[in-house]
């Protein structure tokens, strides 16, 4: 290896591994390449993985054509092709005019980047007036071209790199209970504090049935503030454990239909079709599976108004099965995995009355009964809950 | 003449709550329950004010600030849920000119929206303009769409964003510093090719002949323009 050679090697690794913008190494990798490989203008190409074009990333006048203007020859077309066969493209000017414009014969010398495995940009070397590209340029052109793909490579992992940085930080933040609580105090708070300063004003008289609309507002805000806490005791209490549960024998299939009557007389256009099997009995707490099934109803109520629930039963041996199904709009199949936790609520509903605590309070009631709850839905199908508790004959 | 205000809220309650309180005041209201329906009303009619509540779906109140600012200088106050600094900070980054957060008593809420109105300057005459005309180019800054004689035209953000230099400072010569400093950031201010070759493709795309622009006019020496039409 001669020392040319070598001192350019050591270069182009110096830069790979250096801390500088990358921009800024591959104008050194550039500029001490020029000495071996004349070139006027470089571009690279990467393409967009949004629109399927291809944007400019870097581009470099380093020789004749300096002082190009924005019409000059940037070697697009070429790119273009780089990119569609995923080879190296070489285009040569037809005449060979020696005192003709250099500026009007272009040599372009295309190279493919593969960058992450894939091939998704072009490097582009313009060269106007010739020499043409030599075998040995070719080796040079197709060495820069991996190195300018490393570069690109690791600039694009350093800002992924930043990117989840920030992602586990946010995730880090939802996940914090507090805050989140803090978020779903203030809505109804907010309400609470809007419109009673409204009343309030002396600046302002309000006419008697505006007056009643707010207090109102007030009102029904307080409820749901109360019912906030409440869940939000309660799933803090079955998070840590400490709730208590009485378990004794419990016949599911009873306790349905009792809280189905229940919730008749509230909601007596409600359409309730029962399939049940008689069923083993399960160990459980009946107060609180009673929340869990009361639950359930008044989700159905909320959002498949009008719907009919069937509510059905069945027996597995060593466990029971119990389905809730509506023939409401159903959920989208990406939101599902979701649905069972702590405040959440699918994009695009917006319900004034829920908690949103609800189902992540079934849930770990029914895993404190060793049970499983999982939801199946179909668009404009419906949805069924069903919910998986262990029996035990014996008792 | 009653200054009219834009309140954009999912939650129907916060928009009665807003709209009862600013009407005592004389304000005239319009309303929207998500960014992509603000836009569309705020385009339609001359609009003084734009409460915007940031926790939206659909286009979120940040990206509606955003969208905004890229064609009006309208006030813009933030409605906040989270006392978080960082909502707080993102928003008047992005261009929002105050926030309240929730909850606020209603007092406040006309306080500081009197207090905005008062360093408001008073509205340029195109500054809510939606749409934007060059002879055959057409811009409609809400949906960010660009239109060359009735044929829909599609740029990269970063072509948008340099046409958008230009559609805002017709007959001023831009220079290249200025503009590679606007639309790509302080590091590229010296980085000539780049603009070149952006230039290139966006006459590629917009002008009848790209050797002859009549949009992206260069100034040989001092920059780029765009000229003014002569009616």
């Amino acid at each position: 290896m001669d020392n040319l050679t070598l001192s350019f090697l050591h270069t182009v690794l110096k830069e790979v591994q250096s801390k500088h913008d990358w921009k800024a190494s591959l104008d050194t990798l550039f500029t001490s390449l020029r000495g071996s490989f004349v070139f006027d203008n470089v571009v690279i190409y990467l393409e967009d993985p949004q629109s399927k074009g291809m944007e400019i990333t870097y581009a470099r006048a380093m020789g004749r054509g300096k002082t190009a203007e924005a019409d000059a020859v940037w070697g697009e077309r070429v790119a273009t092709e780089v990119l569609a066969s995923k080879k190296m493209i070489l285009k040569e000017p037809k005449h060979q005019g020696r005192d003709k414009d250099r500026m009007a014969q272009p040599h372009l010398l295309g190279m493919p980047l593969n960058i992450a495995s894939k091939i998704c940009g072009a490097l582009v070397f313009i060269r106007f007036g010739g020499p043409e590209y030599s075998d040995l340029h070719i080796k040079i052109a197709s060495l820069q071209a991996f190195w300018s793909a490393a570069l690109i490579e690791r600039r694009d992992l350093q800002e992924a790199r930043t990117e989840l940085d920030s992602v586990q930080r946010q995730m880090r933040l939802q996940d914090d209970f507090v805050s989140t609580i803090s978020h779903e105090l203030r809505t109804p708070l907010g309400f609470i504090k809007g419109y009673s300063t409204s009343l309030l004003r002396q600046d302002t008289k309000w006419d008697d049935a505006t007056q009643r609309e707010f207090l109102n507002i007030i009102d029904e805000e307080a409820d749901r503030l109360t019912r906030l806490i409440e869940d939000m005791l309660e799933s803090a209490r079955l998070q840590s454990k400490t709730l208590q549960f009485k378990f004794s024998p419990v016949r599911i299939d009873a306790l349905v239909r009792d809280v189905a009557t229940r919730v008749n007389t509230h909601h007596p256009n409600l359409k309730i079709e029962f399939n049940l099997e008689t069923l083993p009995p399960v160990l459980g707490d009946g107060v609180r599976l009673s929340q869990v099934f009361e639950n359930l109803f008044s989700n159905a109520i909320k959002y498949a108004p009008g719907s009919k629930l069937i509510i059905a039963t069945k027996s597995l041996g060593k466990r029971v099965l119990i389905s809730f199904e509506d023939e409401g709009e159903g959920i989208p199949e990406d939101f599902l995995p979701f649905l069972f936790e702590r405040f959440y609520r699918v994009p695009g509903e917006r319900t004034v009355t829920g908690t949103g605590l609800g189902l992540y309070i079934c849930k770990q009631i029914v895993m404190a009964h060793h049970g499983k709850i999982w939801v199946e839905s179909v668009l404009d199908q419906g949805t069924t809950f069903f919910i998986e508790l262990p029996a035990d004959p014996t008792l | 003449m009653a200054k009219r205000i834009l309140i954009v809220d999912d939650e129907p309650r916060y928009l009665r709550l807003l709209e009862a309180n600013l009407r005592t005041e004389g304000y005239e209201v319009a309303t929207a329950q998500d960014g992509v329906q603000a836009l569309d009303v705020f385009s339609a009619q001359p609009i003084d004010l734009v409460l915007l509540d940031v926790m939206m779906p659909r286009l979120d109140g940040f990206g509606t600030c955003q969208r905004i600012r890229e064609f009006s200088s309208v006030p813009i106050v933030i409605l906040t849920a989270r006392g978080e600094e960082q909502d707080r900070v993102r928003g008047l980054d992005l261009g929002a000119d105050d926030y309240l957060v929730k909850p606020f008593s209603a007092t406040e809420l006309l306080a500081r929206v009197r207090a905005v109105l008062r360093r408001a300057q008073p509205p340029a005459e195109t500054g809510q303009a939606r749409f934007f005309t060059h002879d055959d180019l057409k811009i409609d800054f809400a949906r960010a769409e660009v239109w060359r004689r009735e044929e829909a035209i599609s740029l990269s953000a970063t072509e948008y964003r340099l046409l958008l230099q230009f559609a805002h400072n017709i007959g001023k010569i831009l220079t290249s510093e200025e503009l590679l400093t606007s639309v790509w950031g302080a590091e590229y201010k010296t980085d000539k090719e780049i603009l070149w070759v952006s230039i290139a493709r966006l006459r590629q795309k917009l002008e009848e002949d790209a050797h002859n622009p009549r949009h992206i006019v260069t100034r040989s020496g001092l920059g780029y323009l765009m000229p003014p039409i002569e009616s």
